[in-house]
């Protein structure tokens, strides 16, 4: 399974240089984007996050303060109502200046007020502003703020917002109200005794506040709660009572003023407690997760699309750059593919300077190779023709015309031994030219073909020239190509000593000369010009007057064919003095195998083509 | 060959980066198209609720159930103005107008009389209607149309219950006299039987039944003769009988009876009325559009009925901490 999963990956590797670049170039500029979108992301939310969060603090302090404010002006109300009112006067005798005070006191905060009421211990109502008929049994005593009071005479008391259940204004309404009660000292006919004060704050001056802070539609809210953690306002109080939500107070009411983190109702949420001061209450202002998310929904796409506009410009961009990198290469290696096919365009050549080069190195291999071709078919029918041409030269008809003439007057003269050897000579001399086809023969034979050629020529030229070997046995075992001195050993007969009488020579030497093997043929015929001497080796379109009609060029290419431009002929010669004509061949010992190498080509040859190649590559360098 | 494959592979890459572009400029457009909707949420839902008498105090608490809802299901809720009883020719006018106004869903309590189920029953085809306070007239076992109301029959019983607490279950030769505000509700119907029911066997002798509007209401039961008990099975009758046993109408008779406003509660805080059974408005209103909205927002899901709970409220524990936050929602 693993291996096929594999294979098909490596089946996707892209092919082209081109797609390998902008693959690459993609994945690092999209990887980027990624990276940078993600940071920038959570960048963002976070100081998102801290700002909601500051902001909602910021609110809570402000709406905070806003609430002591009230509480204290509450309190001064309270006590105004004790030491100003109270206090000062006696309930018996001065109950209208207290009365008095009581309204002054009212009228100057009745937007905040409900009602200021002054019991006695037993419950029973002293005063009240604004006078409205008292419920027939409101049991005050056994009212929460009362009780309260009583317990705690030294303190004032804030109250839980509850209905208001003393008087009957007439209206059939219920108020809802938080009552400030305290313990008051009063003066009743002279005597001093205990009352209970109590300041009912209207409900909705701390709901408004608290509605105006929660105004906002994007999740957080704000509740109020006493230090116990009984709700005091709740966006959703009556949803909590009716537990159809639910709400951590009890818990945020432990807490401290801070901003704490918390799991609750399945979602998590950043919690800020900020306590008023005096009451104990719990300013609590909760920012749901979601309310962040929310915001953040906008930025979220925002970046996105940021992001996929960049993926784009990235793309256009790195394909621009692929395409400038790869061209070069694309295009270079086109036109060696259609090289390949067989077209010949030019190899392109441009790009950075590696590319270049490697350009006109591929052009110049290209173009060597063109001329080794060129050189190959050359060789190839030039040896079929050179070899084609000494073989001719073996069955050349007037040479064996004068061989079998010259016998059948030996024999018509009884020159019968004679005739016996001029045949053996001939035979000899059809047995090395043919020797098995082959081209490469040994020293030895070629000289022995040689010898007798000349003792056939000897014959048909009754002595008219003298011949020498001298040749050093060392050369016989070397290789050869065949059939190289006979044309010109005919050469030095028909041009040098055909024209002395009796006294030309020739001589044939061969000796070693370190790795060369030099045969040279010697007369001292008429000579020639320097200049003659070198048309020979090159003029190859000369007319042969006599002979075999084999010329020496041929020879000389056969030569060089087979053992490389360094080895051939030299010919020296002097006017009148005589030529000398010389065999340069390679010591190449004779075996099967070298000669098996040497008849298929140019395994020499190659070699030093090679060797001329890297001294001029040398000479170029220096 | 291979020259005009390479050449093909190019097509191909440039082919495929075309489209890669293009699929990236298609997800950018998508998404700023989505940016924008999102930032248009002005197509809120609109659930219009259709009430008599819709200024009346009975129902405020149900009006700051809908509009916790509203808040809670972020939906835009709109209660018509209506005033005093309507037929069901009134009715359907009203619901006209109101889904011409645009109105996604509505929250009826349905007029009384018998044609007005035939009403509701065409409207519900057309948009999603919930009915509260009582069902229509008619088929009590297939209720096509789901309603949210207070248990009715258990209220009416309940009720009789408690006028058999106070007389320790024997309500041997005394007369009752019943104020409702109509009989063509099933409600009324069901709080009636109920109510009778509790009263089987009780020995008690139920004189007379009143009903009608009230806005004479005070009147029409002066005129009735003296009972020992009057019960008033709805908010309406209660208030009236309220006002008149506070004005010593009705002869000392004692008031019981079912009522949901700050007045029915005043009654029996000064002791005109004894006892009271406050069904949980609060919850009718907030249930409702709740309801309402979960169905206009999730397709194949139609809303279902239910019941809420109720209340009995008596002198003595009218201030307690729960009882106080029934008055604070009637008091909104």
């Amino acid at each position: 399974m693993k291996d096929k999963y594999i294979a098909r990956l490596e089946k996707l590797k892209p092919e082209g240089i081109q797609s390998t670049l902008m693959i690459a170039f993609s994945v690092i500029s999209i990887s980027i984007m990624m990276v940078i979108g993600i940071v920038m992301y959570m960048w963002f939310s976070m100081s998102t996050r801290q700002e909601v969060v500051h902001t909602s603090r910021t609110m809570m302090e402000q709406t905070g303060e806003n609430l002591e404010d009230y509480l204290i002006r509450m309190r001064q109300i309270s006590d105004v109502a004790y030491y100003n009112v109270v206090k000062e006067n006696d309930f018996s005798g001065q109950s209208e200046k207290i009365q008095e005070g009581m309204n002054l006191l009212y009228e100057a905060n009745r937007d905040n007020l409900r009602s200021i009421v002054i019991y006695n211990n037993y419950g029973s109502l002293l005063a009240a502003e604004p006078i409205v008929s008292q419920k027939e049994d409101p049991n005050v005593t056994k009212q929460e703020w009362f009780i309260q009071a009583m317990d705690e005479m030294e303190n004032m008391h804030f109250s839980t917002p509850h209905i208001q259940n003393l008087f009957d204004d007439g209206t059939q309404r219920y108020y809802w109200v938080i009552s400030l009660s305290r313990v008051v000292e009063l003066t009743n006919r002279g005597e001093s005794q205990l009352g209970v004060l109590l300041v009912d704050m209207d409900y909705s001056g701390i709901s408004q506040m608290m509605t105006q802070i929660n105004s906002t539609s994007s999740g957080q809210y704000y509740y109020l709660c006493d230090s116990s953690g009984k709700i005091i306002y709740h966006p959703k109080q009556i949803q909590i009572s009716d537990g159809i939500i639910s709400e951590n107070n009890k818990v945020a009411a432990q807490w401290d003023d801070n901003v704490y983190d918390e799991y609750f109702g399945g979602e998590h949420r950043k919690v800020i407690v900020n306590t008023v001061s005096y009451t104990g209450w719990k300013l609590v202002g909760v920012i749901p997760y979601s309310t962040f998310t929310h915001g953040m929904a906008d930025l979220r796409y925002f970046i996105i699309i940021l992001i996929l506009l960049m993926v784009m410009m990235l793309m256009v961009i790195n394909r621009v750059i692929s395409v400038r990198i790869s061209r070069p290469i694309l295009r270079l290696n086109d036109s060696v593919v259609e090289y390949e096919a067989g077209e010949k365009p030019s190899i392109y050549i441009g790009g950075s300077q590696e590319i270049r080069h490697l350009g006109y190195s591929i052009q110049k291999s290209y173009e060597q190779i063109d001329l080794l071709m060129k050189e190959i078919v050359w060789e190839q029918n030039e040896r079929r023709k050179s070899e084609l041409e000494a073989l001719q030269s073996q069955i050349n008809p007037h040479f064996l015309y004068n061989a079998l003439e010259s016998i059948t007057w030996m024999v018509e003269g009884e020159k019968n031994d004679e005739a016996v050897f001029m045949i053996s000579q001939l035979a000899k001399l059809f047995r090395i030219s043919l020797s098995k086809g082959r081209t490469v023969i040994t020293v030895r034979d070629e000289l022995q073909h040689a010898e007798s050629y000349m003792n056939i020529q000897k014959i048909r030229y009754k002595n008219a020239f003298s011949v020498t070997f001298d040749v050093d046995p060392a050369v016989y075992s070397y290789c050869t190509v065949k059939l190289i001195l006979q044309p010109i050993l005919e050469n030095a007969i028909n041009y040098g000593v055909s024209g002395l009488d009796d006294s030309g020579e020739i001589k044939i030497t061969g000796k070693l000369e370190g790795e060369r093997i030099i045969l040279a043929v010697e007369d001292n015929g008429i000579g020639m010009p320097k200049e003659e001497a070198d048309l020979l080796l090159t003029d190859s379109q000369r007319v042969q007057k006599k002979g075999s009609g084999v010329g020496l060029v041929n020879v000389k290419n056969r030569i060089q064919i087979l053992f490389g431009k360094a080895y051939g002929l030299v010919i020296e010669s002097e006017p009148d003095e005589g030529t000398t004509v010389f065999v340069h061949l390679p010591a190449v010992p004779y075996t099967e195998e070298n000669r098996t190498i040497l008849e298929q080509g140019r395994a020499i040859f190659a070699e030093e083509e090679n060797e001329n190649k890297t001294k001029n590559r040398k000479d170029e360098k220096q | 060959m291979r020259i005009r494959q390479r050449i093909g592979k190019m097509k191909n890459s440039k082919k495929m980066f075309i489209l890669i572009e293009a699929a990236l400029a298609m997800a950018v457009i998508i998404l700023a198209v989505i940016m924008f909707l999102g930032n248009n949420v002005n197509d809120r839902e609109r659930v219009s609720v259709i009430v008599q008498n819709s200024d009346d105090s009975q129902w405020a608490a149900f009006k700051y159930g809908l509009k916790m809802a509203a808040e809670d299901q972020k939906i835009e809720m709109f209660v018509v103005g209506t005033e005093g009883a309507m037929s069901a020719e009134d009715e359907k006018n009203v619901i006209e107008q109101e889904i011409d106004n645009g109105a996604d869903a509505l929250i009826i309590q349905p007029a009384a009389g018998e044609d007005t189920e035939e009403m509701l029953k065409d409207i519900s085809q057309r948009i999603p209607v919930l009915l509260v306070e009582s069902e229509t007239l008619g088929d009590k076992e297939s209720p096509e149309i789901p309603v949210i109301q207070a248990d009715n029959y258990s209220m009416g019983r309940t009720l009789a219950e408690e006028l058999l607490k106070e007389y320790d279950g024997n309500l041997e030769g005394k007369t009752i006299g019943i104020a409702v505000e109509t009989e063509a509700l099933e409600a009324t119907r069901s709080r009636r039987e109920g109510f009778m029911d509790g009263l089987e066997e009780s020995g008690a002798d139920v004189r007379w039944s009143v009903s009608g509007a009230f806005g004479q209401g005070r009147k029409s039961l002066e005129a009735q003769p003296t009972v020992d008990l009057v019960v008033a099975l709805d908010d309406r009758s209660l208030t009236a009988a309220g006002e008149a046993a506070a004005k010593n109408d009705l002869h000392g008779a004692l008031v019981y009876g079912i009522g949901n406003s700050s007045e029915a509660v005043y009654y029996l805080d000064i002791g005109v009325a004894e006892c009271l059974v406050v069904p949980d408005e609060f919850s009718v209103g907030y249930q409702s559009l709740t309801r309402l909205a979960e169905n206009l927002r999730r397709f194949f899901k139609s809303a279902e009925g239910s019941t809420v709970t109720h209340t009995v409220i008596r002198k003595e524990n009218l201030f307690t901490e729960e009882n106080q936050e029934i008055i604070y929602t009637m008091s909104q």
